[in-house]
């Protein structure tokens, strides 16, 4: 089986939230409490150890005279894990409680996780959370045991537009990549792939989405990097600079005047 | 893609946020040029930070101490004078009791102390915190060695003699050479954990962080080990004091400049580390009094033709131990203000993309 993976496509989002509830109800995620955040609909705010699924509501205050009546323009995107080809939380775990599974998902093994925190920062896109209660990280798991037993993610099942869609990489790929032109051609110009034939160190995603504004816009790093790029280069200067001062110091303690 | 030009006007006159082809480029595929600053999402934090908190602090600051001690250590037992031996025991006895209560920490720390195990079970060269797991395990064990080997001589274990005459005849200058190159990534390794993550200020920092945690864990390995001397006989301890005298005076000078590499290499980013409570323990606790002070008081002394006294010794000892816990706090908390503010991670992976680009 080849790697499986979401294709998120936001022009389709209605913003009602189905996914959100659906992963919580599978995933027997707590509840996150009852505050509003006073961000548009939006009162999840950002993916956490508890939220594997968040949708972001953008208004885009629009003109309206333009002709086609609408006062605000929406954006809608439902976010979850990446399960990047080059994930930084999975290089970053110590105890390889992150791997990568027989579908391609990254999966984070509750059971070996012991909690010391350092996928956390690792991840460019900031998805994986602590979970203060389990004393664990804890993030999307792509559904490992609907996928286990051959039924799609609770999300992408619940979603009732068909925004979230579940599948083997390569169809999604070339569906997304068609539906894309097929926006292009009705003068939808800005629609683009996000997640695919990528040129940065984090690689591809495999759960990629369809962007009708810049990245930023929904809270997605723009060009984002492999935190593990920087221990080679933090590690030379590092021993450079112990050389240097093994050296100093050893002709410090040296006996001079014999 | 086709696009009449009776389109493209209803698309630009639908939002004049929405970016089209000819107007920056959509932000993905390949060698695209930068359509100006990013935007962000109702402030809302783009990276999540760690939660680490003081047990984190205390251990990179006893790491530090631990693995520069034993380095000075070993050094003054490889290449020292002839009467380094007090040196030679102190760094070992500071590095042995650093180093076993770093794991109690580390362990405290964790979601699961139960689990810390499984950090034991893998090894990964591209996790710096296996690294760190690793390289503090074995520096553990060498330097455990040195300081039996060190009590033997000392006759603490005297009750024990088949014991102490084992210890003794330890291959000590092999154990402590490893041991050395052990406590020097465990001194290092700490700050290239944070710099091999996501967070702005530490990420930008990745040349200078695990430089200068190490200089920071041998300024205050030194410093610990002349306020421990200076407490004991001062006469007998006056030649040894002298030797470490000049090597501080070294790592000093070396984390000072190290500092205010930070200035230019951060810019932008740097704001978390260089201002507010922050800024104000790094440039007050830190650079002020942990580095320029004790600095200055030396040279003092020393342009008035003697060498420092016990109270000079003891207070520029102190104030070089507490500006390095600070310095550790500091980047600590800069790093959670930092992972909090989304413009400062757009404004990283810009600077990190338009680098890659130029090359």
């Amino acid at each position: 089986m080849g790697q499986m993976g979401f294709f998120t496509d936001t022009t389709l989002c209605i913003g009602c939230k189905a996914c959100e509830v659906a992963c919580k109800q599978w995933n027997e995620l707590p509840a996150d409490g009852y505050k509003l955040s006073g961000h548009s609909y939006d009162n999840t705010s950002h993916l956490s150890a508890t939220t594997w699924r968040h949708v972001a509501f953008i208004e885009h205050p629009g003109d309206a005279n333009n002709g086609n009546g609408k006062t605000t323009n929406w954006l809608m995107m439902s976010d979850v894990c990446k399960h990047c080809e080059h994930p930084g939380c999975m290089e970053a775990c110590p105890t390889g409680a992150l791997i990568r599974n027989e579908f391609g998902d990254v999966y984070l093994q509750p059971d070996i996780c012991n909690g010391c925190n350092y996928c956390v920062p690792s991840c460019p896109f900031g998805v994986v959370g602590f979970n203060t209660d389990a004393g664990v990280a804890s993030k999307c798991t792509l559904c490992y045991d609907r996928q286990k037993i051959g039924i799609e993610p609770a999300c992408a099942k619940a979603c009732p537009t068909d925004s979230i869609t579940f599948g083997d990489l390569d169809e999604l790929r070339a569906r997304a990549k068609k539906r894309v032109s097929t926006l292009h051609e009705r003068g939808e110009e800005a629609a683009y792939l996000y997640g695919v034939d990528e040129d940065t160190s984090v690689g591809d995603l495999n759960a990629f989405f369809l962007l009708m504004d810049r990245p930023s816009v929904y809270n997605l790093p723009e060009k984002p990097k492999l935190p593990q790029e920087n221990i080679v280069p933090g590690f030379v200067a590092a021993f450079a600079t112990a050389a240097f001062l093994t050296v100093a110091t050893a002709f410090s303690l040296w006996n001079r005047r014999g | 893609m086709r696009s009449t030009s009776e389109k493209q006007s209803r698309g630009q006159s639908q939002s004049t946020t929405i970016l089209t082809p000819d107007r920056g480029g959509y932000m993905t595929g390949r060698g695209e040029r930068w359509p100006g600053n990013a935007r962000n999402y109702y402030n809302v934090p783009l990276i999540t930070k760690a939660h680490w908190s003081w047990e984190i602090v205390l251990y990179f600051f006893l790491g530090g101490l631990a693995g520069g001690s034993f380095l000075v250590s070993s050094l003054a037992s490889l290449f020292g004078f002839k009467k380094s031996e007090s040196i030679i025991r102190v760094g070992r006895y500071i590095a042995f009791g650093s180093v076993l209560i770093s794991p109690v920490l580390l362990i405290k720390d964790l979601g699961r102390p139960e689990r810390f195990y499984n950090m034991l079970r893998v090894f990964k060269l591209r996790s710096v915190m296996s690294i760190g797991t690793w390289a503090l395990s074995s520096f553990g064990l060498f330097c455990g060695l040195a300081t039996a080997h060190q009590a033997a001589k000392d006759g603490l274990l005297n009750w024990f003699p088949l014991m102490a005459r084992l210890l003794k005849a330890l291959p000590i200058k092999v154990i402590e050479g490893i041991g050395s190159l052990c406590g020097i990534v465990v001194a290092t390794y700490t700050g290239v954990l944070l710099a091999a993550t996501a967070v702005p200020v530490w990420a930008k920092a990745r040349k200078i962080l695990g430089p200068l945690f190490f200089t920071s864990g041998l300024s205050t390995a030194l410093a610990a080990i002349s306020l421990i001397l200076s407490l004991g006989h001062r006469q007998r301890n006056k030649e040894a004091l002298d030797h470490l005298e000049r090597a501080e005076t070294i790592a000093a000078t070396t984390e000072l400049g190290l500092i205010a590499a930070l200035v230019p290499t951060l810019g932008a980013l740097g704001k978390p580390l260089f201002t507010g409570r922050d800024g104000a323990l790094l440039f007050g606790g830190t650079v002020s009094s942990g580095l320029i002070a004790p600095l200055l008081l030396r040279l003092g002394w020393r342009l008035a033709g003697k060498s420092a006294s016990r109270e000079v010794t003891i207070v520029s000892s102190l104030l070089v131990l507490v500006g390095g816990l600070i310095l550790r706090y500091v980047w600590i908390d800069a790093g959670r203000k930092s992972a909090d503010d989304p413009q400062a991670v757009h404004l990283y992976n810009e600077i990190e993309w338009r680098e890659k680009h130029r090359s």
